[in-house]
């Protein structure tokens, strides 16, 4: 078969999804839940798939899984085409060599939780050496005394090990993980995580996740795609995306933001800064963005790269700096959010749990021009 | 940013669908599930319609040439078709007011007040299902035959009547409707007090907050949400009552009494003259269409309810009246409908089977008593073979069915968007023998394959077939149910593991439908042992079945073997019951 493009095949990528466009019969027609979706995961790599429910994420996993068939565009797994609209290449998912986690486990309840895992392996593969391979994975997930018990026996945490360990016991290529932390508790959740990193760095297995938690997909990725209404808006490494956003709608999902109408003025050529914004709060410089000078924009900048200043530090003119009346302090443990009110815009910064704003107080702050982003419109 | 520049395809066609292999495993069944249960379900009633154009008097369609409407006009001008009609829309109706208030009230006491012996009177309600309709008719005769009935004779003497006849007979339409009442009262029961389980009790506590009492509560709030639900209850009971043979057949048969479907069995089997397969196959069709808008309109009343239900499926805990001074009155109803439905008819059913000819119980009776029958009856060669059909007819049918049911149902939910309208169909074609009479479908069945090149007219597969195309719609309704319960990742995770689509099916979904899958084995295998009206239409000496059996024994005046037979039949159903809950109590401990 003539491959669609030849740059597509040499790349050293595991996976190369190019423009997928998948629909869905709505009540009134098609539903576009995937709008030209591109993307390439290397070797080895955790890719996220992240945004809000009904961006596209999971019917983009069960795309590349083949339990979805798009309408167009083409998925590649190492060096073969699984699916190719143009050349009518459907491979299905049985014969793509996948490992996946569904969301709810999906462990079968009427088999042990050897059979379960033991299932991918009857085809091809010699008893003796089945029972090797299960009790060898079974014991690297901590699953060794469970061989026996029948799955509604298990507590969650454990069923989502059984899923992993049938998931990675016929040595896939890829690992589709969907959601798979969604339904823990929020203590088991975390301690997964580093697991589930953990596990993933020793299989060095490509792994594409997909989650609508953004702490999740910061604390677990080599890289995460942002989806947004069946696109795929931004890839890049977690502190990149989360300090450098490239889009408003990036920075907003991501964290928390805080948007600042602004005007943009000039350059400051003085502080090396990249351009001067006027705001409500006062002037801010700051060094990225886009801009059209003249046009209206919105600053950017998070609640934590807020510096909070003693109202001794006087100096409330100035850029970058800007005062308000404390409005309310909520506490939460490891950090307080802070609400400043700057005549009509609501600030919100993060305080030291140990140095708590009083309600009603003025305050300075500072934003640095490195937290500052302008964005148009 | 760090997006990779990915070439872009220049023009990519939308394709709305296509199938990129050749076809799979999944396809191929696919395709001949439909053609099986098109074939099964459509054919026999394309069949019928034809020849009710076709067949005049002692003709069968394809003997004649002419296509003609006078079927219909004979039906609908001739004078002794119109008191079938009469007689089907009394009987319908009476069995009704007898059957479903006394059902209602069952399920209200049991499901809603705190009544004592609650869980020995809800199970022993259901016992008369073990019971076939025909013998439960049998069992009535003995009791209320105006000369010999067991009642009449003692009430003839408790009120010092003169004459040896009533004050009650059976072989009237009003015994009819009797008979068919309390038959219908286990299955409606359950009905209504599924629904009552159903209903959310806050809405009643929501009422009695706003300071209603009972019976306001009870008017303005219960019933109406009941409404539907009851309502969807009298449709479908409709149904049952005209399509009702066994008891119509029996007792309209001394007293020359015919509703439609046993018109339709006389019309073919005339003891006078020659069968009018014209007359027959007319009345079928009306009678199917009656049933067809029946049940049209019974599933849009229950379309809502399924759908909600599938939602809801918790179990709520439902406000239970205290009856206060009523909780006596309420327990001796309980306990004498139990006593007259279902502990009356069944004594007298093992008393009449140990008679050597029927007598009503007395000092001299008992002497005669004798299990003679019992050990005489196995040396007639046809009762050994019936019962051997019999079981034979239940294992096929049941398997055949469960097999059908299987596929049909996973196809319908687990259909894809390309073959929607064809998953469709399946549901819409799998529900339809549910609104054709038994009666009807084995006349379409002589239909089809008295001339058919498939040789299996006077056969056992015959019967099978029938059956298999009748219990369809109950048992696939039962498995779709089952398997939109069954996530749907469960059967994706094995296709992920790499196992192929038959492979699936096998390991995962089956074993995790086995709960509906036995349930629906026992309940067509029953049904199977104690139809009737296929089996009557459709057999011959060979395949006599028990059920057609005891038939012709009644009619030969042979009544003790009828009840001995009778007998055994109920003491299998319950068999297989008791021994289908054991095995799945068991089953259900261990995991």
């Amino acid at each position: 078969m003539v491959p669609a493009s030849f740059e597509f095949i040499a790349s050293l990528s595991v996976i190369g999804v190019r423009d997928l466009v998948k629909t869905f019969p709505g009540a009134r027609g098609e539903v576009r839940a995937l709008r030209g979706v591109s993307f390439e995961v290397e070797k080895g790599e955790l890719f996220t798939l992240l945004g809000p429910s009904g961006c596209g994420k999971t019917t983009t996993l069960r795309c590349v899984a083949g339990l979805e068939q798009p309408l167009s565009g083409e998925i590649r797994i190492n060096d073969r085409i699984v699916f190719n609209a143009a050349d009518r290449v459907f491979i299905p998912p049985e014969q793509r060599r996948i490992g996946m986690v569904f969301q709810s486990y999906a462990i079968w309840p009427h088999m042990t939780v050897y059979q379960n895992v033991a299932y991918p392996l009857t085809s091809d593969v010699s008893r003796k050496e089945i029972g090797g391979r299960v009790a060898a994975i079974l014991e690297r997930l901590g699953l060794g005394p469970l061989g026996d018990r029948l799955a509604p026996n298990l507590s969650g945490g454990q069923q989502q090990r059984v899923a992993l360990a049938r998931a990675l016991v016929a040595q896939p290529q890829v690992l589709l993980l969907d959601e798979p932390l969604s339904n823990l508790d929020a203590k088991l959740r975390e301690q997964m995580r580093f697991e589930l990193k953990a596990l993933q760095e020793s299989f060095k297995i490509t792994t594409v996740y997909v989650t609508h938690d953004q702490e999740e997909a910061l604390a677990l990725s080599d890289r995460i795609g942002l989806m947004h209404e069946g696109t795929l808006l931004e890839v890049g490494a977690p502190v990149e995306l989360y300090l450098r956003p490239a889009h408003k709608i990036t920075a907003d999902f991501l964290g928390n933001a805080n948007f600042i109408p602004a005007h943009v003025d000039g350059h400051e050529k003085q502080l090396g800064a990249e351009m001067l914004v006027a705001t409500p709060l006062g002037n801010f410089v700051a060094q990225r963005g886009e801009w059209q000078v003249g046009v209206p924009a919105q600053l950017f900048f998070r609640p934590e790269y807020v510096d909070l200043l003693d109202d001794a530090d006087g100096a409330v003119n100035g850029l970058n700096r800007g005062s308000g009346v404390v409005e309310r302090v909520s506490f939460l443990g490891n950090s307080a959010d802070v609400i400043i009110r700057c005549g009509e815009i609501a600030l919100h910064a993060r305080a030291h749990p140990a140095r708590l704003p009083a309600v009603g107080k003025r305050v300075c702050f500072h934003v640095a021009p490195s937290s500052c982003i302008v964005f148009a419109g | 940013m760090n997006v990779t520049p990915v070439p872009i395809a220049k023009h990519v066609p939308l394709r709305r669908w296509f199938v990129a292999r050749k076809p799979s495993a999944r396809s191929l069944v696919f395709g001949l599930t439909l053609i099986t249960v098109s074939y099964l379900v459509l054919v026999p009633l394309l069949m019928l319609l034809y020849a009710s154009v076709k067949s005049t008097e002692d003709k069968l369609p394809f003997e004649s040439t002419v296509t003609t409407l006078s079927n219909y006009t004979a039906v609908f001008t001739s004078s002794s078709t119109l008191p079938i009609f009469l007689n089907t829309l009394f009987f319908t109706a009476g069995s009704l007011f007898i059957g479903l208030p006394l059902a209602i009230l069952l399920a209200w006491l049991l499901e809603r007040t705190v009544i004592p012996g609650r869980a020995w009177i809800a199970n022993l309600i259901l016992v008369p299902m073990t019971i076939p309709s025909l013998l439960s008719a049998i069992a009535w005769i003995q009791l209320l035959d105006p000369r010999i009935g067991l009642v009449n004779i003692v009430l003839r003497s408790a009120l010092g009547m003169t004459g040896d006849t009533g004050p009650f007979d059976i072989y009237s339409l009003y015994g009819m409707c009797f008979v068919q009442g309390l038959r219908l009262v286990p299955s409606a029961y359950l009905m209504i007090a599924a629904s009552f389980r159903a209903m959310d009790p806050s809405l009643e506590e929501q009422s009695a907050m706003a300071g209603r009492g009972v019976a306001q509560t009870t008017l303005r709030v219960t019933l109406p949400i009941m409404r539907p639900a009851l309502l969807a209850a009298l449709i479908y009971f409709i149904v049952v009552v005209i399509e009702s043979f066994d008891i119509p057949g029996l007792l309209g048969f001394t007293a020359r009494i015919r509703v439609l479907s046993t018109a339709i069995y006389w019309a073919t089997h005339s003891e006078v003259g020659l069968p009018d397969y014209g007359l027959a196959s007319a009345l079928g069709t009306i009678v199917l269409a009656a049933a067809l808008l029946l049940m049209w309109n019974y599933q849009r009343l229950t379309a809502h309810q399924e759908r909600f239900a599938t939602i809801t499926g918790k179990g709520y805990r439902p406000r239970q009246l205290s009856l206060g001074v009523w909780a006596v009155p309420a327990t001796v109803l309980c306990v004498f409908y139990i006593f007259v439905a279902v502990l009356l008819p069944f004594v007298m059913l093992l008393w009449t089977s140990v008679q050597p000819f029927y007598a009503a119980p007395s000092a001299e009776s008992l002497g005669r008593m004798s299990f003679e029958s019992y050990y005489k009856i196995w040396q007639e060669s046809s009762v050994v073979r019936a019962l051997w059909n019999t079981m034979v007819l239940a294992l096929v049918t049941s398997i055949a069915t469960i097999l059908l049911a299987v596929l049909v149902s996973w196809f319908v939910v687990r259909r894809r968007r390309q073959t929607d309208g064809l998953a469709h169909y399946l549901a819409t074609v799998s529900f339809l023998p549910q609104c054709v009479p038994s009666i009807v479908i084995g006349l379409a069945f002589i239909f089809v394959y008295v001339r058919f090149p498939v040789p299996i007219y006077g056969t056992l597969w015959i019967i099978a077939l029938a059956m298999t195309t009748r219990y369809l719609a109950f048992s696939s309704r039962t498995t779709t149910s089952a398997l939109m319960q069954v996530h749907g990742e469960l059967e994706e995770a094995s296709q992920m593991a790499g196992a192929p689509w038959t492979r699936t099916l096998r390991r995962v979904t089956m074993p995790l439908l086995a709960p509906a899958i036995i349930n629906v084995f026992l309940w067509v295998a029953v049904h199977a042992m104690q139809e009737l009206s296929m089996a009557l239409m459709l057999y011959n000496p060979d395949t006599v079945v028990v059920s057609t059996m005891i038939w012709s024994m009644w009619q030969n005046g042979r009544t003790a073997d009828a009840a001995v037979l009778g007998v055994l039949l109920t003491g299998l159903s319950a068999l297989l019951l008791v021994g289908g809950h054991v095995l799945w109590s068991r089953r259900h401990s261990n995991s």
